[in-house]
């Protein structure tokens, strides 16, 4: 073995790559034969994967988080316990009440996801709380109303319902005028057609070829634009192509494995990072996250698996240990608006409801198709930026695209979607 | 992305056959009705106008107007009594021309 080395010392080789490469070649024969070793391919290590300092998104909201919880801390207020006693009957405007609830600048508001009689016209009201067009009539006195509102937790602990009075969303005079139109509906809502109707609107499917170029733009970057970067020398003088050669062969299995624990840096790496890290480390390019480069080789790695079931590691002593982190993540209530992942997402909570117009999904199907053409964007969305962007919706923090809790979401999210079939890039609103 | 244009043709046809041609261009198509961050009018910047001829006679041309989205998807038929090149051209505001062909063999 020894020998073997010098052999490989003494030979004049033109080239770091080159040199790399029959390095290569001889490790893979000399340790082949004894324990299951697994070469790591080479990651720069230093540095961020993704932009920094972070610029907001063109056209996202920013919002001061700071009072609540997020991803990476705890911070929302105690929850109360005992509900607010309430001596006389509580003085509001139903009128101001009726503008309140479908209030879309105030997190949704109530319409979002109560149908409520003629509140907002009955336009498109979602269902994923129980229809209020009758509570009027439910025997509900003005405590209970109140304190339903103000923060339900103290009548049920598990409630997907925003805090809204102790998160500081509505004032206890505008939970009055609310408490005060509640007690106006008395008849059920009347809407305008069956697509008004949460419980008669027909279930949306996406019925284009996501994979005809003549459909979906993204397959003009996985066809063209991906091959052609594939090919590109970076600084260190290598292309991808220089040791990858066949991509469509290699890889035919490897997105699907993702995401996957890296050692190294003690984190879950999604597709994304893996490309910045190793095309870094490798031909030195900065192919950062979300950037246009990183996004079209991302598409382009998993759309050669297409057709692969999906498969990630949490069985490893690290990757389960990730996988039970990004479980407990998804269960976290976080932002103002004091939503999980799960109570929107998870079958036994929200999840084949609606939220106004759109539909909730589960977390199964959700993954096989990232990245995937947002016609609504006219872009590419890779996962991390959907969950960057599901944070924001739900007026929580949104991380950088390679923070560690969202390679433990993702890593949790493709446990639920191991068995589902690549197609990407996927094709959505 | 690119500025190539994608054709969706047979390659071959009977002769007398009408064929479907779907064509998809990228482009922006900015409408000239959104405005930046500061508050101004982005300038509009459309494809007007797409023709195809078929052997040097026209098949189907039309102007675009700005309500047409983004990445114009067209699609038309035609009756091929022979051989020969389909040729097919856009041209934007600022008279910049993208153009492609694709054959067809009829027997």
């Amino acid at each position: 073995m020894s020998m073997k080395r010098d052999v490989v010392l003494t030979v004049g080789v033109a080239g770091t790559m080159g040199l790399l490469l029959i390095l290569g070649v001889m490790s893979a024969g000399i340790f082949e034969t004894s324990a299951q070793q697994t070469r790591l391919p080479p990651i720069a290590t230093e540095g961020f994967a993704s932009a920094r300092p972070r610029t907001p998104y063109p056209g996202w909201p920013t919002r001061d988080n700071s009072k609540f919880n997020t991803l990476t801390a705890i911070k929302s207020s105690a929850i109360p316990t005992e509900p607010r006693k309430i001596s006389g009957p509580i003085a509001g405007n139903p009128e101001i009440g009726a503008k309140l609830v479908a209030d879309r600048t105030r997190g949704g508001s109530c319409i979002a996801c109560h149908v409520m009689g003629p509140a907002a016209g009955a336009d498109l009201p979602g269902n994923v709380g129980p229809d209020l067009s009758e509570i009027g009539n439910a025997g509900r006195d003005d405590e209970w109303l109140f304190n339903y509102v103000n923060d339900a937790r103290v009548y049920n602990p598990e409630t997907v319902m925003p805090p809204w009075g102790t998160h500081g969303i509505f004032n206890e005079a505008e939970i009055g005028h609310i408490v005060a139109f509640l007690k106006t509906l008395k008849t059920p809502a009347r809407f305008k057609t069956a697509l008004d109707d949460p419980d008669r609107r027909p279930n949306p499917v996406e019925t284009r070829d996501n994979l005809d170029s003549l459909i979906n733009p993204a397959v003009w970057v996985v066809e063209e634009k991906a091959p052609a970067l594939w090919m590109t020398p970076g600084a260190t003088g290598a292309s991808c192509a220089s040791c990858h050669a066949n991509p469509t062969q290699a890889f035919r299995t490897w997105a699907a494995e993702m995401p996957k624990w890296e050692p190294r840096l003690d984190k879950v790496f999604g597709v994304e990072e893996f490309v910045t890290r190793h095309a870094k480390a490798t031909t030195g390019n900065d192919w950062l996250m979300q950037s246009d480069e990183n996004t079209a080789i991302s598409t382009y790695l998993r759309f050669i698996a297409n057709g692969t079931e999906m498969k990630a590691d949490i069985a490893s002593a690290p990757a389960k240990a990730a996988y039970e982190r990004g479980q407990a993540l998804s269960m976290r209530k976080l932002g103002a608006l004091n939503f999980s992942c799960a109570d929107c997402h998870a079958p036994d909570r929200a999840a084949n409801k609606w939220i106004r117009g759109q539909r909730l999904g589960e977390l199964r199907g959700q993954l096989d198709h990232f990245p995937t053409w947002r016609t609504s964007q006219q872009s590419i969305w890779d996962i991390r930026k959907r969950l960057q962007w599901c944070q924001v919706a739900i007026w929580a923090d949104d991380l950088p695209p390679d923070a560690s809790a969202y390679g433990e979401l993702e890593l949790y999210l493709a446990a639920q979607n191991a068995g589902q079939k690549l197609s990407v890039p996927g094709i959505r609103h | 992305m690119a500025e190539k244009a994608r054709i969706k043709l047979p390659k071959d046809a009977k002769r007398g056959e009408i064929i479907q041609i779907k064509t998809l261009v990228a482009h922006l198509m900015e409408s000239g009705q959104r405005r930046d961050k500061d508050g101004k009018l982005i300038p509009r910047m459309i494809i007007n106008k797409f023709a195809c001829t078929f052997n040097g006679k026209p098949v189907f041309s039309c102007g675009l107007e700005s309500a047409v989205a983004a990445n114009p998807y067209l699609q038309f038929s035609a009756k091929v009594e022979e051989s020969g090149t389909f040729k097919f051209s856009w041209i934007d505001d600022d008279g910049n021309t993208i153009t492609a062909e694709e054959t067809i063999s009829v027997v």
